[in-house]
């Protein structure tokens, strides 16, 4: 069983989120290219080794983290709101 | 012409049912030491707002926690089960008055909030025995024990596979669990209790309210 420790609710098994992808930055709707689109949804970097995604709590507090995680060993080194950037120190 | 009057249903259907406070509920009485009520005809009344802002000191509950609070008149149960979310449960038919005096209070917050009456959307059971924790544990992956879980806790997981939102709200020193879910998963949440704490000897009691 894979744990996430999400900031908000503590660590939870994966089945409790959704896999959302590779977390990177938005092209501008005002300038990209059709190319940069398609980049940007469909080419994934997929490493061996540390990447930061995102994550969807759907079954806790309904919202979306910023995981870094290895994704040969499941390990992971650091949890935030994507949102807010709140870690889990500084959760109420 | 017979006079008709509009009776409220749960979505859990009722062995033995009979009419109470305008809600169709379960007449069966168990004085078992393990039960499962279905407490539905609650009000149950969702808040919005900034998770840690003048919205939460004015309602007096943390995220993750309970909170027995009296609101207009009314003894009502305050469960902060998802940041900046609030469930709010009162007596049967207070929908309405508890949503006119949540608005009232958080008027003054200057926030963004949104209050909203979702009984007749949820669905809502009371798990209750001292083996209630083990009951939940084979349908639930939450560490349950006094330590982690303490009574007065609120949070939102997987139960069955059916996002839930457990209260743990003991009564008399008995532990108890509110399950609070969809409308449309009701049924199949009682159904997946009722099976999963046959071995312990859970049987179905009636509407108990807020207590």
């Amino acid at each position: 069983m894979m744990l996430l420790p999400c900031p908000w609710c503590g660590p939870r098994t994966a089945t409790e989120f959704r896999f959302v992808g590779e977390a990177r930055p938005r092209p501008d709707p005002a300038t990209a290219t059709p190319e940069q689109w398609r980049h940007y949804l469909y080419v994934h970097a997929n490493p061996c080794g540390w990447s930061t995604e995102t994550w969807y709590h759907r079954a806790g507090c309904r919202r979306y983290l910023s995981v870094e995680r290895h994704t040969l060993t499941h390990e992971i080194r650091a949890v935030r709101d994507a949102a807010t950037g709140t870690t889990a120190e500084a959760a109420p | 012409m017979s006079e008709q009057t509009a009776v409220a249903r749960s979505p859990i259907a009722p062995a033995a049912p009979t009419v109470r406070h305008g809600w169709e509920v379960d007449a069966t009485v168990t004085v078992g030491p393990l039960t499962l009520s279905d407490e539905t005809p609650l009000a149950k009344v969702s808040v919005r707002a900034p998770f840690d802002g003048a919205a939460r000191r004015a309602l007096g509950v943390r995220y993750g926690r309970t909170g027995r609070v009296d609101l207009g008149g009314e003894g009502v149960l305050i469960a902060g089960a998802g940041p900046g979310e609030w469930l709010v449960l009162g007596a049967p038919g207070t929908g309405a008055a508890l949503v006119a005096s949540l608005e009232e209070l958080l008027a003054g917050t200057g926030e963004f909030t949104s209050v909203l009456d979702l009984t007749h959307g949820r669905a809502l059971v009371r798990l209750e025995g001292a083996a209630a924790p083990r009951v939940l544990a084979g349908v639930c992956a939450i560490d349950l024990a006094d330590a982690v879980t303490p009574d007065g806790t609120a949070l939102r997981t997987s139960v069955a596979a059916v996002v839930t939102d457990v209260v743990r709200d003991d009564r008399a020193g008995v532990r108890s669990y509110l399950l609070h879910g969809e409308r449309s998963s009701g049924q199949y949440l009682a159904d997946s209790l009722l099976e999963a704490g046959a071995g312990a000897g859970l049987e179905v009691t009636g509407f108990r309210g807020l207590g």
